[in-house]
């Protein structure tokens, strides 16, 4: 194709300038060769500028098509980089920390529980005192460090008086007294 | 490839312009009739250079683009005279 590009321009420039230079103007037959080899090379450069013309759209065409190549692959690249990155956040956040992250979760779970069964813990739940004025204060000051670091009620009430959660009696005695020692405390801050 | 194509069809302008010169010096008549024709593409020339804006929103190309057709639609003309007629 380049070669046929090539040969089609030459020969234009050539039927141009060679009868006009080469050729005698006052002579008939030399007039009509000149106007012939001008029209031969009129078509013979229309015929190179159509086919650099297509040639010109197909090397666009596969410009675009090798940008959008370079495109997708760049925007893969950076996806995957990205995804990669926030795994290794992740996997460090859990290496660094996971007793923390347990207790969290833990926290959150019990939290989630004891919501729902707050209504019917409030009515079930009855006072009971503890005769020891110090051993109801290391209590409280006990359960207001679980809290402090995130810990749920039921945790709390398993660290302390050392119940499971449930329906047991002695859960329901503990989450009572554990009641009664947060009021007692929000009452004496009231005061 | 671009400036290949481009060559190639400046170069049939030019040519053109020579074959127009050839036709004109065949007999006293067709050289009217060709400098008839060149002094009315004269003219649309010179208008088209005045009237360049509504133009090219007419024709939906840019200013810049009308702009290089009419310039090289004049050195096309002088090219493909002047070869003619220096030869």
């Amino acid at each position: 194709m380049h070669l046929k590009l090539f040969v089609l321009s030459a020969s234009s420039l050539m039927l141009w300038l060679a009868p006009l230079t080469a050729l005698d103007k006052t002579l008939d037959i030399h007039k009509a060769l000149q106007g012939a080899s001008l029209t031969a090379a009129i078509a013979c450069a229309v015929t190179a500028g159509n086919i650099a013309r297509l040639q010109a759209e197909q090397n666009e065409i596969e410009e675009i098509k090798t940008r959008a190549i370079t495109a997708d692959v760049v925007d893969e690249i950076a996806t995957s980089a990205y995804i990669s990155q926030q795994q290794r956040q992740q996997e460090a956040e859990q290496i660094l920390n996971p007793r923390e992250h347990l207790e969290r979760s833990l926290a959150l779970t019990y939290d989630e529980d004891e919501r729902s069964e707050l209504s019917v813990q409030n009515q079930l739940a009855e006072p009971e005192q503890n005769g020891s004025e110090n051993g109801e204060s290391e209590r409280t000051e006990r359960i207001h460090q679980l809290q402090a670091k995130g810990w749920g009620k039921a945790k709390i009430i398993l660290e302390i008086w050392g119940v499971t959660k449930g329906g047991s009696p002695k859960y329901k005695a503990a989450e009572a007294e554990y009641k009664r020692l947060i009021e007692g405390e929000e009452r004496e801050r009231e005061r | 490839m671009r400036a290949v194509y481009l060559a190639n069809y400046f170069v049939a302008g030019c040519i053109a312009f020579s074959l127009l010169g050839w036709i004109a010096s065949l007999h006293p008549i067709t050289f009217r009739a060709v400098l008839c024709l060149i002094a009315a593409t004269a003219i649309i020339w010179c208008l088209s250079w005045l009237l360049d804006f509504s133009l090219s929103s007419a024709l939906k190309i840019s200013v810049r683009d009308l702009q290089a057709y009419l310039i090289a639609a004049g050195a096309m003309f002088l090219v493909g005279l002047g070869v003619y007629l220096c030869t």
